[in-house]
C-alpha cells in the first residue's frame, strides 16, 4: 500500500512539473505588427518582441491599439482569443472580416474586468489575421494584477478541494484498514 | 467487491483532482491553457476508481 502511495504522488508531482512548463511557441509570425499600450498603467507591447514574457496587466484600463500588415490586404478576416484547456477550446474576442487596401489599423478600447475574474491566472491571447498577402498570427500571455484572493472563486476551489478530498479519504479509510494478526 | 464504493470514490477523485487543478490555476502555477487541468481530474477518476477496487479486494470477508 505504502508503494502505492508513493508512486502516486510521485506521478502527481512529475505530472505537475511537466505540465507546468511553459510553451516556447512564436508570438508573431507573418509579414504584421501589432501592438499595445495600457493607457494608465503606463505598460507597452509588442507582439514582435515581446517573447514568452507574461504581461500583468491592471483590472480597467484603456488600451490604445495598431496593427499593420505588409501590403493591401484585399479580402481578409481575422479574430483574437483567449485560450482555454483542452478540449474547451477557446473564447473569442474579437473578429473582424471585410475587403479593403489600408494597410493598418488603430484605436482605444476600454476595458473592466469584473471581480469574478480571477487575479494571477496566466492565459494566453492569441490573435490571427488572413489576407492577400497571408496569414499572420500572434500569441501574448496575460495576467491580471492582483492576489488570488481577490477573487471568490478561489474560496470556492479551496472548499471543493477540502470537501472532496476529505470525502475520498472517509471513502477510502474503512477500506485499508489493518487487519489485526 | 462493492461497485457503489468504486464508483463514488472514482467520483471523489475526479472532484479532488480537479478542484485541486483549479487551485493551482487560480494561484499562478499553471497556465489556463494547460492540459494539466484535463489530465488531472481523469487521473484522480482512475486512482480513485483504482485504489477503492484494491482495497475492496483486500478487505476480509465480513
Amino acid at each position: 500500500m505504502k508503494t502505492i502511495r508513493w508512486a502516486a504522488t510521485g506521478l502527481l508531482f512529475g505530472m505537475l512539473v511537466a505540465g507546468s512548463g511553459r510553451a516556447a511557441n512564436a508570438e508573431l509570425s507573418g509579414a504584421c505588427q501589432a501592438s499595445g499600450t495600457w493607457r494608465t498603467a503606463g505598460i507597452s507591447v509588442d507582439a514582435a518582441a515581446i517573447g514568452t514574457e507574461v504581461v500583468t496587466i491592471p483590472r480597467s484600463d484603456t488600451v490604445d491599439w495598431q496593427g499593420s500588415v505588409s501590403g493591401p490586404p484585399g479580402v481578409h478576416h481575422g479574430s483574437i482569443w483567449v485560450e482555454l484547456p483542452p478540449p474547451f477550446g477557446s473564447v473569442e474576442i474579437d473578429s473582424w472580416g471585410g475587403q479593403g487596401v489600408t494597410t493598418s489599423n488603430s484605436g482605444a478600447e476600454e476595458y473592466d474586468l469584473p471581480k469574478i475574474v480571477p487575479a494571477g491566472v496566466e492565459f494566453q491571447v492569441v490573435g490571427e489575421h488572413v489576407d492577400a498577402n497571408g496569414t499572420c498570427s500572434g500569441s501574448v500571455r496575460l495576467r491580471v494584477s492582483g492576489g488570488a484572493f481577490d477573487s471568490p472563486l478561489v474560496y470556492v476551489s479551496l472548499l471543493g478541494t477540502v470537501g472532496t478530498g476529505a470525502g475520498a479519504a472517509l471513502m477510502l479509510r474503512p477500506m485499508f484498514r489493518r487487519v489485526a494478526s | 467487491m462493492k461497485p457503489g464504493k468504486v464508483i463514488g470514490t472514482a467520483a471523489l477523485g475526479f472532484f479532488f483532482l480537479l478542484f485541486v487543478a483549479l487551485d493551482l490555476v487560480l494561484f499562478g502555477i499553471l497556465p489556463l491553457n494547460s492540459v494539466m487541468i484535463t489530465i488531472m481530474p481523469i487521473v484522480g477518476l482512475l486512482v480513485g476508481g483504482g485504489l477503492a477496487a484494491y482495497g475492496s479486494k483486500n478487505q476480509p470477508a465480513a
